[in-house]
């Protein structure tokens, strides 16, 4: 029995095949994930099988109904969740839930899924003030109201710390009866791993179908056999730290913060933070959403105001001589803001001369970044056109170009594929050896293993700074993610 | 250092060129908007009132009477003629604005005029158009003290009103509201120009990597400025050539006067409209701030109603809006041929303007952060 | 149903949540009533004319002392042409008067006297004021002056009547007149984000999965705007009659009748910029260049629709205001007039509806991209 029924599936948009000649039986009962690199089509299947797009040619059914003519009662069957969950950012949790629920017709009864989100005590929230971990999960609740036979969730663990992943894996596994299917797209391959389905997407076509487990033993098999079929990935010696030549540094240590506070009201986003980061260290902020990473990162570059404390970058100041600080620093902002109209290309060309670089010395730069970063032949298309990867990887040159001996980069992997992924942390691997100091955030925990030191955060306060062997240590674990969960879920004992 | 800071000015006004110029759609309501309004606002508008539709009620129905309803027929602002059969039907032509004027000759009118004694036409005008009502009803009262200069047997004293329009001898309403339509439409699509820039930045999160970069306050200021204040440069001088060359509105001024002018009143708007998109958070905040602006500003210009009629606080209230002085130097050149001393204090009010919302706008870009 | 319900709820805790839409239904409004009240004034505007008198005549000094008495006219007397000619370049006088020698002999004599009249050609409108009030202060003048029994006689005296508004008061045409611009500007405003935000969100997205209908999203657009915008109408007419004492001649439900289909054109023409192009940045640039100068240059308010060319008339046949003007200000000053009610509501009706039309054949059930 098959949940949906796909068949020569096509999708062009303009000349790109986004799905190509696809044939594939989603089961019954089953959650099935759904990899595949940045552009392998995953969107645009999802959105095919819910009948938000027309294909070109080939057939889908969907529960046994045609998605394209017969929505209407296919609505009431499915839920789905889109990348950017469709929540009403100004309307509050209860709200959100109450318009899901007269829209699928089905009885306010939020009880169990105000106990699995635990939004219980937010109810009265605007959807826009809560945490990314929350939003997803409000989301996720909205979705599955209704009890749907078929469940499709688009990347629904995008930038989301490991408890609240953990919460929507449970939710989503306690939630459905035992005849529901449900189609998860994700980055992540452990969560795949655990699913019952991987279906793996190449280029618009399905490259891999079965069990997880027929693939591979364990989650570590099963990331490399992945990285196998989409290609393959080879370590090799990154270019970009090769030819970097970053600004000599004699300070030790290059990044400071001092008491850095930041309060709202009576609300203290971060408490009393203080840290050192050394040259050619990678220094990890990690900690749940909302915990006051993003704040720290805003004061350390001077994009928010400290209440209290100082932020110094190579012993300056940065409120008190903010350029001189900053034409030290390379920054990388989430969601890779890039200007989109511009290309590739005028987007370099754009940071090189913001950040001084002298006309002459301009397109040599350019033209040794395009090649050194892999961008030949796509660098006149427009950058919002790019694939995530490619943005990412742009956003790193543009916060590269002026050769700062420190990076600062946050969320620098969100929602992008395994292969971009291992890729970038080679390149940042590689360039701290070559001196750069670098502050990163991140929610993917095979990452911050790659981190010298880590700061865990827990309601704006650092609750444990380490090397991620002694955070394991101290958490009595063998893995990141573990020691992450048991020295959150300790702290917020603790702090009870 | 002075380099360094103009090549990154140049970088910032190339980025923003190619945002506002690249996307076709954009660019076509940038360029169609303000030509096409031109277009249609040139043609249509007039003060001039043509076309009148008449009523009239003719208890006389003498050779005197029909002699003066023939002026009335021949005058080439009136139109159609409606001859009513009773008071009823009179009214009720004007009330459901089937005319614009009604016109009432009383059964003495021809024995007046025979025995040269004083009567009466009544003139009734639709006042729910007061403007164009009271226009058309001086109309009809100027053919008929026409009429009664040639019937009056009894020539004596009188006044004669020898009328010079300096600067435009025939008052053609045309050039007038076109040197007042240039300066609005300049103002609508600088406004557009500048007003989301900031904000639309602020919500895509790109602001964020200026305010990180070292370009300084001034730099993302200037580089800010320069791209809107040339397409609205551009623009305005397509305007103003299209207004001299197609609707052949005399240019009586010095052209240099007059570009220089423009560039200060387009800068002061663009001061405004940078002002407003920094300090609204959304595009939605900025769309509301514009329009709170550019409603006021253009029915406080002067055009409408001029500034001396105003309450003083109003007229006080004025000298904030660039557009009011914007449209006394176009106008001013353009028609009059200002002299220096002139555009000179007018440019002071501007320069003024544009200095404080400019150093508004660039003091929020870093001071800004929460 | 429920589905529109809850969907025009939600669409409500929006409204109620964005302070801007409050500003756009209330503040605005008021902002506009009171530039129209106390900053436009089309009825008495008073002109500064210089008067330079060559006359030596000392019944000449009264006819200059009558310039100085009028109510319509701020004069200064000059002692050389020169000065008052530089004056008028200079703007700052939009007119002069000047007497030549031989006036009041020419009148003693029975004969035509030459009264010289310069305006400023730049400023048409006042440059006509001048003209009148300048030639009426003068013939006035002659038939209180000891030449008035020589002047001649006039036989056909025009006698000149202002139905609806006998004060000849502009505002009373201009403040209705003022609501329906600020009604099409609110319209487009309210309206124009509110289809490319839920597109640019993504929240879109989410709807179309669910079973909501075309017409649903349609009319949970319009409903909650409409509402809003028909409080804020009778908003402008509480200012109107309340606060400024328009005299309202006509028919409240009537007034509110007709109101309710105009603001369904306004609001029709917001949403269609918004699902047509589905990007906050473009509907924004769109409606802020399109939502206030149409309305207030064409719509017949200050400048006389009959005297336009004739293919401009057709096209002002596009523009809603048109036809609420000639409504709402015959509505207030003359009262209910069946044919101009009815006329004027059907082709509201024919534009609020083929707007509506286009907005829902514009609404896409389905992502393209």
């Amino acid at each position: 029995m098959l949940t949906a029924e796909i068949k020569n599936l096509t999708k062009t948009f303009g000349s790109l095949a986004a799905i190509d000649n696809l044939s594939l039986g989603i089961e019954k009962g089953k959650i099935t994930g759904l990899i595949g690199a940045d552009g392998s089509g995953k969107t645009t299947l999802i959105r095919l099988i819910t009948g938000l797009l027309l294909p070109d040619s080939g057939s889908v059914l969907t529960l046994g109904l045609d998605p394209f003519t017969r929505r209407d009662e296919l609505s009431l069957k499915i839920g789905y969740m889109p990348q950017k969950f469709g929540l009403y950012e100004d309307l509050t949790v209860i709200e959100n839930l109450r318009l899901y629920a007269d829209l699928k017709g089905v009885p306010y009864d939020f009880d169990k899924v105000l106990a699995m989100t635990n939004l219980e005590p937010f109810q009265d929230r605007l959807a826009g003030a809560l945490s990314g971990g929350m939003k997803q999960k409000l989301g996720l609740g909205c979705s599955l109201l209704g009890t749907p036979e078929f469940l499709v969730l688009d990347e629904p663990s995008v930038g989301v710390d490991p408890i609240s992943r953990r919460d929507l894996m449970k939710m989503v596994r306690e939630l459905i009866t035992p005849d529901t299917s449900v189609l998860w797209s994700t980055a992540y391959l452990d969560e795949a791993e655990s699913f019952d389905m991987a279906v793996i997407l190449d280029k618009g076509k399905v490259i891999y179908n079965g069990r997880p487990d027929e693939l591979a033993a364990d989650k570590k098999e099963f990331e490399s056999r992945v990285i196998e079929l989409m290609g393959g990935y080879k370590r090799e010696e990154s270019l970009i730290a090769k030819n970097y030549q970053p600004i000599e540094v004699i300070e030790e240590c290059t990044v400071l913060a001092e008491k850095l506070e930041k309060k709202y009201g009576n609300f203290y986003a971060v408490k009393n933070n203080s840290f050192c980061i050394n040259r050619g260290e990678i220094f990890g902020l990690l900690g749940p959403n909302g915990a006051g990473k993003s704040t720290s990162f805003k004061m350390m570059c001077g994009l928010a105001k400290p209440t209290g404390g100082t932020a110094k970058i190579m012993g300056i100041d940065i409120l008190e001589n903010p350029g001189k600080a900053r034409s030290n620093l390379g920054y990388m902002a989430q969601k890779f803001s890039l200007y989109g109209s511009l290309t590739l290309r005028q987007n370099l060309e754009f940071f090189a001369s913001a950040y001084g670089i002298k006309f002459v010395d301009r397109k040599k730069r350019v033209d040794e970044i395009i090649d050194i970063f892999g961008f030949k032949g796509i660098e006149d298309q427009k950058s919002e056109d790019l694939p995530l990867g490619f943005k990412q990887r742009l956003s790193l040159a543009c916060a590269l170009i002026h050769n700062p001996p420190i990076l600062f980069l946050d969320e620098p992997t969100s929602g992008v594929d395994i292969i971009a992924r291992k890729e970038f942390w080679n390149h940042i691997t590689a360039l701290a050896k070559r001196g750069v100091t670098i502050l990163v955030t991140t929610h993917f925990m095979d990452e911050a293993e790659y981190c010298d030191r880590i700061s865990l955060f827990y309601k704006g306060e650092a609750i444990a700074v380490g090397t991620p062997d002694e955070l394991k240590k101290k958490a009595d674990t063998d893995n990141m993610e573990d020691a992450f969960i048991n020295l959150i879920m300790g702290a917020g004992v603790d702090t009870k | 250092m002075i380099r360094d800071s103009l090549r990154r000015i140049f970088a910032l006004i190339k980025k923003e060129f190619i945002t506002i110029w690249k996307d076709p759609k954009s660019r076509g309501i940038i360029i169609a908007l303000p030509l096409l309004q031109l277009l249609v606002f040139a043609n249509a508008i007039t003060m001039e009132v043509k076309n009148i539709d008449t009523v009239v009620i003719d208890r006389d129905n003498s050779q005197e009477s029909r002699e003066l309803l023939s002026r009335f027929e021949h005058s080439p602002r009136f139109r159609k003629f409606y001859y009513a059969k009773d008071e009823k039907d009179f009214k009720s032509k004007i009330d459901t604005q089937k005319v614009q004027i009604g016109l009432y000759i009383n059964t003495d009118f021809s024995s007046k005029i025979k025995a040269q004694s004083p009567t009466e036409v009544l003139i009734v005008v639709d006042g729910r158009q007061t403007n164009s009502a009271s226009i058309a009803g001086g109309y009809a009262s100027q053919i008929i003290n026409g009429y009664n200069n040639e019937i009056s047997a009894h020539k004596g004293a009188s006044i004669n009103a020898v009328v010079r329009n300096w600067y435009n001898p025939n008052l053609e309403y045309r050039w007038y509201i076109l040197t007042v339509i240039v300066a609005m439409l300049a103002l609508v699509i600088t406004l557009l120009l500048t007003a989301l820039s900031v904000a639309r930045e602020r919500e895509m999160g790109t602001f964020d990597q200026l305010v990180v970069s070292p370009l300084s306050s001034f730099e993302i200021l200037a580089g800010k400025t320069v791209p809107p204040l040339i397409i609205a440069m551009i623009l305005t001088c397509i305007m103003t050539l299209i207004v001299v060359i197609f609707f052949k509105v005399p240019f009586a001024g010095s052209v240099i006067l007059f570009l220089v002018s423009i560039f200060i009143s387009l800068l002061s708007i663009v001061g405004v409209g940078l002002f407003i998109s920094s300090i609204c958070k959304t595009q939605q905040q900025a769309i509301l701030g514009v329009i709170t602006f550019q409603m006021p500003a253009i029915l406080l210009s002067g055009f409408i109603s001029p500034i001396e009629d105003m309450p003083v606080f109003l007229q006080y209230l004025t000298l904030l809006n660039p557009i009011r002085f914007f449209m006394v130097l176009t106008r001013g050149i353009f028609l009059k041929g200002m002299g220096l001393e002139d555009v000179i204090t007018n440019w002071i009010p501007l320069i003024l303007i544009a200095a404080v919302t400019l150093s508004l706008a660039g003091w929020t870009f870093k001071r800004k952060l929460d | 149903m429920k589905i529109l319900k809850a969907l025009i709820k939600k669409e409500f805790l929006q409204i109620i949540r964005d302070p801007s839409s409050i500003i756009i239904a209330f503040i605005l409004p008021l902002i506009s009533i009171l530039i129209y009240m106390y900053g436009i004034n089309l009825d008495t505007v008073k002109v500064t004319v210089g008067i330079k008198n060559d006359d030596p005549s000392v019944e000449v000094q009264t006819l200059v002392k009558s310039f100085g008495h009028s109510k319509y006219v701020r004069s200064k007397v000059y002692d050389n042409e020169s000065s008052l000619s530089e004056d008028i370049v200079r703007s700052k006088l939009k007119g002069g008067v000047i007497i030549p020698n031989d006036f009041s002999s020419k009148l003693s004599r029975k004969q035509t006297g030459d009264l010289l009249i310069i305006t400023d050609g730049s400023e048409v409108n006042t440059a006509n004021y001048v003209q009148n009030y300048a030639s009426q202060i003068a013939n006035k003048w002659l038939f209180t002056s000891k030449h008035a029994p020589y002047a001649s006689k006039t036989i056909v005296n025009p006698q000149m009547r202002v139905w609806y508004n006998q004060d000849l008061d502009s505002h009373y045409f201009i403040l209705p007149g003022s609501i329906a611009i600020t009604m099409t500007l609110i319209g487009i405003l309210l309206t124009a984000l509110v289809v490319a935000r839920e597109w640019e969100r993504g929240t879109m997205e989410s709807l179309l999965t669910t079973r909501v209908r075309k017409i649903d999203i349609v009319l949970s657009k319009y409903i909650p705007y409409f509402t809003l915008g028909m409080l804020s109408m009778m908003f402008n007419v509480f200012m109107c009659t309340v606060v400024f004492q328009i005299p309202f001649r006509g028919n409240l439900l009537v007034l509110f009748g007709v109101s309710g289909l105009f603001l369904f054109t306004s609001l029709g023409i917001g949403l269609l910029i918004s699902s047509v192009l589905k990007n906050q940045f473009l509907a924004s640039q769109v409606s802020l260049g399109i939502a206030f100068l149409p309305a207030l240059l064409l719509s017949g308010l200050m400048f006389p629709i009959n005297s336009m060319p004739l293919f401009f008339q057709h096209l002002t046949r596009i523009l809603p205001p048109r036809y609420y003007i000639t409504f709402i200000e015959s509505e207030f000053m003359a009262g209910t007039i069946w044919e101009i009610v009815l006329l004027n509501s059907v082709f509201l009706t024919v534009l609020g509806l083929i707007l509506f039309g286009l907005v829902y054949k514009k609404t896409d059930m389905r992502l393209t991209k």
